[in-house]
């Protein structure tokens, strides 16, 4: 039975879920409006170019993504050999690194005029063009820095499920005269599809949703040709249309990963087996093992980050005032973000488990998908909604009598635009983590509380509120962290003469003046790696609670 | 008394084993299981009855001692071969069926060196034999406890085993449905001359069939 008050909480996850089908509306409402000669010409010129390019891309760093996490989590997971401890965490740095700072700092160490290439010149007295070298700038290079930024989520993804194979079943395989590697291959890759599908699915959407790396090594996909729409041809149904095409793409991939995971995900319901011991690797197998695990930390951390490292401490950046004014706004906006998208994710959650029996797990499925709107797409959806509510907000002001300014832009002109764009997207990560830790709380509980005289209100001070502050922190830090990475979004809906730390990056970067960018995107890099130190640190013990929502994240987005 | 001389079947000769530095669960243990009998292995929770039959799989590594198996040693003091070069079949208390795969697939997953069509024939004809030729396309999670231990056995059947290892195979059926299914079970295996060693917690249940005994107590 659901009284009173419980009917009007069934308003608040409608609400929440407004912030993402509202944007994503209107993007949709744009696109079949009157796009005139911008479409034509994109459509004419660059619109093949996009989609095999996209495509391309997509299909290049998944693959390697793949190469880099699957392997990895097979052998952390499963193996004992020397490093283990230390890879376990630390492969999980490069999601610290944003893959446009990754750009940034791979493109100018191995650029012509780079270290690199000017070492090997200095070394062997050849000129330019005596010898060949690879472009990063081209979309293998991009390809290899996204995948290197972003396996992480193949890794975690895998380990994930390595670490829930039956030991049974990989030791009935060896029984009936299968190798390790043969085990491997039809028995542990099988079974763990599905989740390495979902991570795959998450490293696909970053990668369609990525525009600094992809604009810095100059290939067009679709993010960049909607911001080009969006800037340059000042064609705002251009750019939807895109971004449509571009939705419609990403949805596809969502499709066929739940329709993978749903086909698959009755099999594990069959195992009760103990999970696997890790096997001891001796001798010079444990160190190549070792050595090979370290490729993708190498390229996708430890790479980008001595350089930005050398760079920001033999140049740097010389107005360091800007720095902190920037990484002050920065740390706002991704505090704020992370308190807002905790109160409206909690809100959610609560209200769903509070109202059991009601259809309401629509809202929050909705919620998740924002996470899958690249940034270009939903700042489109969010500046234009806004823009609707700043000319009526400003109407009604001028209807009431008396002499008084114009409100102006005060949504869509404001840092408002930024933290409503900024819960569009990371709804999608702040709800899975916070569901994941309500689910650990047993309703029995409740209902015990509820039996002792305690309101609804009481029981979610009492006792949901002491076991969910873990979780809200770390979803808090989560959220924030992405807000000061994130890029796309931001540089379409800041206010105007007001930056980030990223934006600052991504304009000196732009500008070829890299040794400057190099403090601001180190300062990112090193608040990047508090999430992944944390994900380590708990996926390392016993507590599963983030790891498993992560998980979930990864599965639901 | 064990003979000298490697017989057929497993003969196991002053097996050791413990975990780590601490005291032997294994200690000095000599079996002879010879073709088509049944040696069943009882004892107490944690005495090591599932253990042994890791060691004799070669799932775990001996201490000391050694293991043949139809002849050839499989293990001792500075030889191990891997389960997959032993040609033991292993049956789990669990079952430890591919979840991924068709009852037809997994019965066919051991069988090496033949065409597909021919897999597929071997592996029909044991699911046949043991009455699950409606359920050749059946996934694991479609089928009951009794029929998943019916595929195990012909999963490991098909690979033609020198030693079968039952690990507690009745503990998670009906007790209406133990009675036909080792009846089927121990009438093929004496029928394939298979030397096989069963470990259970209640011996009463395969008194019929058992040719000898191992307390680990």
């Amino acid at each position: 039975m659901v009284g009173r008050l419980t009917r009007v909480w069934l308003l608040v996850p409608f609400a929440i879920a407004m912030i993402v089908v509202v944007p994503l509306g209107v993007v949709f409402t744009i696109a079949v409006g009157d796009a005139s000669e911008a479409w034509d010409h994109r459509v004419e010129t660059r619109l093949l170019d996009y989609s095999l390019s996209t495509l391309g891309l997509a299909v290049f760093v998944g693959i390697l993504a793949l190469a880099f996490g699957v392997p990895t989590a097979w052998r952390v997971q499963t193996h004992r050999f020397p490093g283990r401890s230390m890879l376990s965490w630390a492969l999980m740095l490069p999601l610290a690194v944003p893959a446009y700072v990754a750009a940034y700092a791979l493109t100018d160490l191995f650029q012509f005029s780079g270290p690199v290439q000017g070492w090997m010149r200095e070394h062997t007295g050849r000129s330019r063009s005596d010898y060949w070298f690879p472009d990063l700038r081209t979309l293998p290079g991009a390809a290899l820095i996204l995948a290197s930024t972003l396996y992480p989520y193949v890794y975690l993804s895998a380990r994930v499920a390595f670490a829930s194979l039956p030991r049974s079943a990989m030791e009935a395989s060896r029984t009936l005269g299968s190798g390790p590697i043969r085990t491997f291959f039809f028995v542990a890759l099988p079974l763990s599809r599905p989740a390495i599908v979902a991570g795959l699915a998450l490293v696909i959407m970053e990668t369609l949703a990525d525009f600094g790396a992809v604009q810095h090594c100059a290939v067009d996909t679709f993010a960049t040709g909607i911001y080009r729409a969006w800037y340059g041809m000042d064609s705002q149904a251009a750019a939807a249309r895109l971004s449509v095409l571009l939705v419609l793409g990403i949805a596809a991939i969502l499709v066929t990963e739940w329709a993978l995971r749903t086909r698959r995900a009755h099999h594990h319901n069959t195992h009760r087996s103990a999970p696997m011991t890790p096997r001891t690797l001796r001798g010079i197998g444990g160190w190549i093992t070792c050595a090979a695990c370290c490729i993708p930390l190498f390229v996708g951390f430890a790479l980008p980050g001595a350089r930005l490292l050398y760079l920001a401490i033999d140049r740097g950046d010389r107005k360091l005032a800007s720095v902190f004014d920037y990484g002050l706004n920065s740390l706002m906006l991704g505090a704020g973000s992370g308190v807002i998208a905790v109160v409206l994710a909690t809100c959610m959650v609560a209200t769903h488990r509070a109202s059991a029996g009601h259809s309401m797990g629509v809202f929050k499925a909705i919620t998740r998908y924002g996470y899958a709107l690249p940034g270009p797409v939903l700042a489109i959806g969010v500046i234009t909604a806004l823009g609707w509510g700043d000319r009526t907000l400003n109407d009604l002001w001028a209807s009431i009598p008396g002499e008084r300014a114009r409100l102006g832009l005060v949504l869509s002109g404001s840092i408002i635009a930024l933290l409503v764009g900024y819960q569009t997207r990371f709804l999608g990560i702040a709800i899975p983590l916070i569901d994941a830790a309500y689910g650990r709380i047993n309703h029995r509980l409740d209902d015990a509380a509820r039996t002792l005289g305690m309101s609804p209100a009481g029981v979610f001070a009492h006792i949901h509120l002491p076991n969910l502050r873990a979780p809200m922190f770390a979803t808090g830090l989560f959220v924030f962290v992405d807000v000061v990475k994130e890029l796309p979004a931001t540089l379409m809906l800041r206010p105007f003469n007001y930056d980030t730390l990223a934006v600052r990056v991504y304009q000196l970067a732009s500008e070829e003046r890299l040794d400057e960018a190099a403090t601001g995107a180190l300062v990112i890099v090193a608040i990047g790696m508090l999430p992944a130190l944390v994900l380590a640190r708990r996926l390392s013990s016993k507590h599963r609670t983030l790891g498993a929502g992560l998980h979930n994240e990864e599965v639901s987005a | 008394m064990i003979s000298d001389t490697c017989s057929q079947g497993l003969r196991i000769s002053r097996l050791t084993f413990g975990y780590g530095r601490s005291t032997p669960i294994i200690e000095d243990l000599n079996i002879e299981v010879a073709p088509g009998t049944l040696h069943t292995v009882v004892g107490p929770s944690g005495c090591g009855k599932t253990t042994l039959l890791r060691l004799i799989a070669g799932l775990e590594r001996a201490r000391q001692g050694k293991i043949y198996v139809n002849g050839r040693q499989v293990a001792g003091e500075q030889l191990h071969l891997q389960p997959e070069k032993r040609n033991v079949g292993f049956v789990f208390q669990d079952c430890a069926l591919f979840p991924h795969l068709t009852a037809e697939r997994n019965v066919s997953f051991g069988i090496r060196g033949r065409r597909r069509r021919e897999r597929r024939m071997i592996a029909s004809r044991l699911l046949d034999r043991f009455g699950l030729t409606d359920h050749t396309d059946a996934m694991p999670h479609t089928l009951s406890g009794g029929q998943l231990q019916r595929v195990a056995i012909a999963r490991s059947l098909a690979r033609n085993p020198t030693v079968m290892l039952f690990d507690e195979p009745f503990c998670n059926l009906e007790v209406s449905q133990r009675a036909a299914i080792r009846r089927d079970i121990f009438e093929a295996l004496k029928a394939d001359r298979i030397a096989t060693v069963l470990v259970t917690h209640d011996p009463d249940e395969v008194n019929e069939y058992e040719d000898d005994r191992t307390d680990l107590s």
